[in-house]
């Protein structure tokens, strides 16, 4: 009962009229912004951060939770329209959404985004109101060995992103992995492959590898034949689901929200596993494997759905303890501070209308961001038949702006060519970027957690079989491995991926 | 190209200098934070720009320009034409940086003006909630007993986290494992979830974890006891002496900087210390503004080049660098 | 016999990558497996995309061309060109100038631009990217630099 009573006082504090108001100005800004690509949640919050100090702490921060889900609404836009990911976890959304969005389903293909991430943040909000305390004390129970189990079911997995040749996707993870190991080595402060560059000591800045990787070399292979993209995609069919398209989205909808959320309570980044694992899940059990890559409606539905639910469940961490599982977060809780807001495990306590109030305004964020973008739909998909010649420059544009204002380093706009470069000749040999963004992501968290468990059991290497969760997690990627590489399956699976 | 060109703009700004004193601010003052959006260093600047800013009558915008240690952010503003419009709120990772880091593309003492001390964020000894050791003593004892399974969490070299390590170690002369994490947020995620024992870190990561009792706090690093945190003895007063350790915060201008500009903003700092919002967020914080002695240019230079030639033994004797 | 060039290549890069990476490690400590220095992971990793390298390579080997289409070089270059250009610029000039030094410059990357086309893509965009990014967002870049200032 005690539940209740708190949902109402949420309700409550989130439907006042004041913060129903910034609540959609933040959904709309979000979107707005996230839209334009090269430009994630990350950067755009970051820029409406100074927007929101004048409020009341819990107006501010339903407004900030407001952006950041419309920003990464938007960045799923943009993947799908354009085939440009704002983040790791839409990446996976435009391997089916953009050929959807090519074959003339874009429409469907937003609605279906938009509609499973309002069904996974529904879910995903009544999981916090019930068990966020509870959840919490599990996610503590990962430590580093566990971090770095999941992480390599993760990356076994992760070789059904692949709709061409297993072993160049097998490739493109691998370098995707190295790729991420640039930058100060994190035990020793080691430089390792920065070439004397300061500007590379922590990493390489993702914005800049997604906008060349997708961005650029998207732009070039479409120069390479102007003939027929005098527009992007010439009949639009339909803007909303079929009866079909509905009959194929929700089950992949229902297994995406329960990945996500589980996922996303890991402060660790699980939710950047999330999509990744919703899309080979519905890829293995998947009667038609070969349609993926090729436009499958599930390919959209279950990692939108994940993406959303994970990003939802990432707040459990950051409300119960105040600790940040992801950089958005960290500027939430950087919003609370100033806010005067001791973000920590008191909060519920001491401040419940505002833990519930935001709690609460994530589910109307939700449904005001399917409200608002399912008219939006008719847009987005008209934006598509924009002449190539002159969508193109404003994509660059934006990207150049969007690049810059992650680290405001000219620096990461040289990094953009170099990664457009490489990625257009990847590209050109048939080699997909989806697989090398997931290693990039993963990579420096694969080491790093491989090293700090060796640290904590002091070299010894069992610790990865004497605790039962990492131990229960390696015996799944195996099991995986098995699966993938058994003779008897292994005609199936060739099937599955060599369509050469 | 850019170099003459830089050099050109600075000349000009120092010729000028005091006839555009007078008209200054006449425009919006770039703040450069060397740290992203949302840490603390990001915060305190915040609060204090926006204070600034109501004082000088013109907006002071924060640029966070993260990476390397805050190294990149303090280069671009030691190259920034010097006329008081580019502006540096840096914390003790000025003065470390500059052992830390062999290979700096500035010169930490002679590239920056000073305007002023911000505050001195206090920092706690904390471990795990279940960890053995009663007190500060009996975690020195317990420390020197089990030093090769006592372990140490840091948010990556050249955090606080990381020095005041190596200062706790120095101290007690035992080495403990160490565990570097990438940032604070995993760092005290694994110490909450019982990962790691032992972490010591500012009191705006630490104060609300030890008041929901998540973390066991053992000391304080300053004088006397904090207002926020009135059970937590001092390090002294757990029988560690000479281990006040705090993460100061200043605000530096290029070098070349005209005097008068200097005053004014350094006077405007004074001000916004004393600002009630935020003397009362910084207490949030559990910390204080510095004192209008200490927001002084004098004040500042010295601090720095103390902290500096406190810093490089203790950096050398563990022989961990940062490039 | 017959070569699939693209799948050659493409293992040809993976072992130049590979090799590049294995060639940095040199610098690095390596360690062993139970202590391990920063080289150990990237050498590990760079081993196995030799190994995956090789393997494309071999399986190219006896299997069927597959059509390539051409480069266009001309958008290469300038589309490559134009945030270097961004980048290089924007301090100096500010935003409004560096925007449209991007626009400009990519809009001549089709072999479709024409001149007029191009210039009221350059002012439009700039004048949409300096109210949306600048005026709305308060991105800290100044709009016009102090190239342009005297």
């Amino acid at each position: 009962m005690e539940i209740l009573q708190n949902l109402g006082l949420g309700l409550a504090t989130a439907a006042e009229p004041v913060n129903l108001l910034f609540c959609f100005i933040g959904v709309l800004l979000g979107t707005l912004i996230g839209v334009l690509p090269g430009i994630g949640p990350t950067a755009t919050i970051a820029m409406l951060l100074p927007i929101t100090f004048g409020f009341e702490p819990a107006t501010s921060l339903i407004m900030l939770s407001g952006i950041y889900y419309g920003a990464q609404y938007g960045g799923s836009t943009t993947a799908i329209l354009i085939n440009l990911p704002g983040e790791s976890s839409s990446a996976v959304t435009a391997i089916d959404g953009y050929q959807m969005a090519k074959q003339g389903r874009a429409g469907p293909a937003l609605a279906t985004a938009a509609l499973g991430s309002f069904f996974a943040g529904s879910v995903a909000t009544v999981l916090i109101a019930l068990f966020a305390p509870p959840l919490t004390e599990v996610a503590l129970k990962f430590g580093p060995a566990e971090y770095f189990s999941l992480l390599m079911l993760g990356l076994v997995a992760s070789v059904a992103l692949a709709h061409g040749s297993v072993i160049k996707a097998l490739g493109m993870i691998v370098i995707g992995l190295l790729l991420g190991l640039i930058g100060s080595d994190v035990n020793t402060g080691a430089q390792r492959f920065t070439m004397g560059f300061l500007e590379l000591a922590d990493g390489v800045n993702f914005v800049a590898v997604a906008v060349g990787v997708f961005g650029i070399a998207e732009i070039l292979r479409n120069l390479e034949d102007e003939s027929d993209r005098e527009v992007m995609v010439k009949k639009v069919t339909g803007l909303f689901p079929s009866k079909e398209d509905f009959k194929a989205a929700w089950a992949p909808v229902v297994r995406g929200t329960a990945l996500g959320s589980i996922l996303g309570i890991l402060p660790g980044g699980g939710a950047v596993l999330s999509s990744f694992a919703a899309y080979t899940v519905e890829k293995r059990i998947s009667k038609t494997p070969e349609r993926f890559g090729k436009g499958a409606i599930e390919g959209v539905a279950a990692p939108e759905a994940a993406n959303n639910a994970g990003a939802q469940t990432s707040f459990i961490p950051m409300l119960t303890l105040g600790i940040p599982a992801n950089p958005v977060m960290a500027l939430m809780i950087g919003a609370m501070i100033i806010q005067g807001i001791q973000p920590g495990p008191n909060v519920a306590v001491e401040k419940p209308e505002l833990f519930w109030g935001v709690i609460a305004s994530m589910w109307i964020g939700n449904l005001m961001l399917v409200l608002l973008n399912l008219p939006l739909i008719g847009l987005w998909v008209r934006l598509l038949t924009v002449p190539y010649t002159v969508l193109f420059p404003a994509i660059l544009a934006f990207c150049c702006i969007g690049v810059y204002s992650v680290n405001s380093n000219a620096f990461d706009l040289y990094a953009v060519a170099a990664f457009g470069l490489l990625g257009y000749v990847l590209v050109k040999l048939e080699c997909e970027p989806a697989p090398l963004l997931l290693g990039f992501v993963l990579g420096p968290m694969l080491e790093e957690n491989l090293r700090r468990a060796m640290t904590i059991s002091r070299g010894d290497p069992t610790v990865f079989f004497t605790r039962p969760l990492s131990a229960g997690l390696l015996i799944v990627a195996v099991l995986v491995l098995v699966v993938v590489f058994l003779p008897s399956v292994r005609k199936k699976r060739d099937e599955v991926f060599q369509e050469e | 190209m850019f170099k003459s060109l830089a050099a050109a703009v600075a000349a000009f700004g120092v010729l000028t200098g005091s006839a555009v004193a007078e008209t200054y601010p006449s425009r919006v003052i770039t703040m450069i934070v060397p740290f992203s959006a949302g840490g603390p260093t990001d915060t305190v600047s915040r609060l204090v720009a926006e204070a600034m800013s109501k004082d000088l009558g013109q907006q002071i915008v924060i640029e966070n320009v993260g990476g390397a240690g805050g190294t990149l952010g303090a280069g671009r503003v030691a190259k920034a034409d010097p006329d008081g419009y580019t502006l540096l709120l840096h914390h003790i990772g000025m003065s470390t940086s500059a052992t830390l880091y062999r290979k700096l593309p500035y010169d930490t003492l002679n590239a920056f003006d000073y305007v002023g001390l911000v505050t001195d964020v206090p920092m706690t000894i904390v471990a795990r909630a279940n960890f053995e050791p009663a007190d500060m003593k009996a975690l020195v004892e317990y420390a020197k007993a089990n030093k090769d399974k006592v372990t140490y969490a840091n948010a990556g070299i050249g955090a606080a986290s990381h020095l005041c390590g190596m200062l706790f170690m120095s101290k007690i002369e035992t080495p403990l494992t160490t565990v570097p994490y990438k940032g604070t947020g995993p760092a005290m995620t694994d110490l909450v979830g019982g990962q790691v024992d032992l972490m010591c870190d500012q009191t705006t990561n630490t104060t609300n974890q030890i008041k929901g009792g998540k973390i066991k706090a053992y000391a304080t690093t300053t004088k006397e006891r904090l207002a926020a945190l009135p059970n937590v003895p001092t390090a002294a007063e757990g029988g560690l002496t000479d281990f006040e350790v705090g993460i100061w915060h200043g605000v530096y201008a290029p070098k070349g900087t005209s005097p008068e500009i200097i005053a004014k903003l350094s006077a405007s700092l004074q001000k916004a210390l004393k600002d009630p919002n935020v003397v009362k967020r910084f207490a949030d914080l559990g910390t204080v503004p510095s004192s209008e002695a200490d927001a002084t240019p004098e004040a500042l230079k010295a601090k720095l080049t103390s902290e500096i030639a406190r810093w490089a033994p203790v950096i050398k004797a563990a022989g961990v660098y940062a490039d | 016999m017959q070569i699939n060039t693209r799948d050659a290549a493409a293992g040809v890069i993976f072992i130049v990558i590979a090799g590049l990476f294995a060639l940095g490690t040199q610098e690095l400590t390596i360690g062993s497996a139970l202590r391990m220095g920063p080289g150990y992971f990237p050498l590990v990793l760079a081993g196995v995309l030799g190994f995956i390298g090789f393997v494309t390579l071999f399986k190219a080997v006896g299997k069927a061309q597959s059509p390539m289409t051409g480069v266009p070089w001309r958008g290469l270059i300038l589309i490559l060109g134009a945030p270097v250009v961004f980048g290089l610029t924007l301090r100096g000039l500010g935003l409004a100038a560096a925007t449209a030094l991007v626009v400009a410059i990519s809009a001549y990357a089709s072999r479709r631009a024409t001149f007029v086309m191009a210039a009221s893509l350059t002012v439009g965009l700039t004048i949409f990217c300096v109210v949306v990014f600048s005026y709305g967002l308060g991105l800290p870049v100044q709009r016009i630099g102090p190239w342009l200032t005297f």
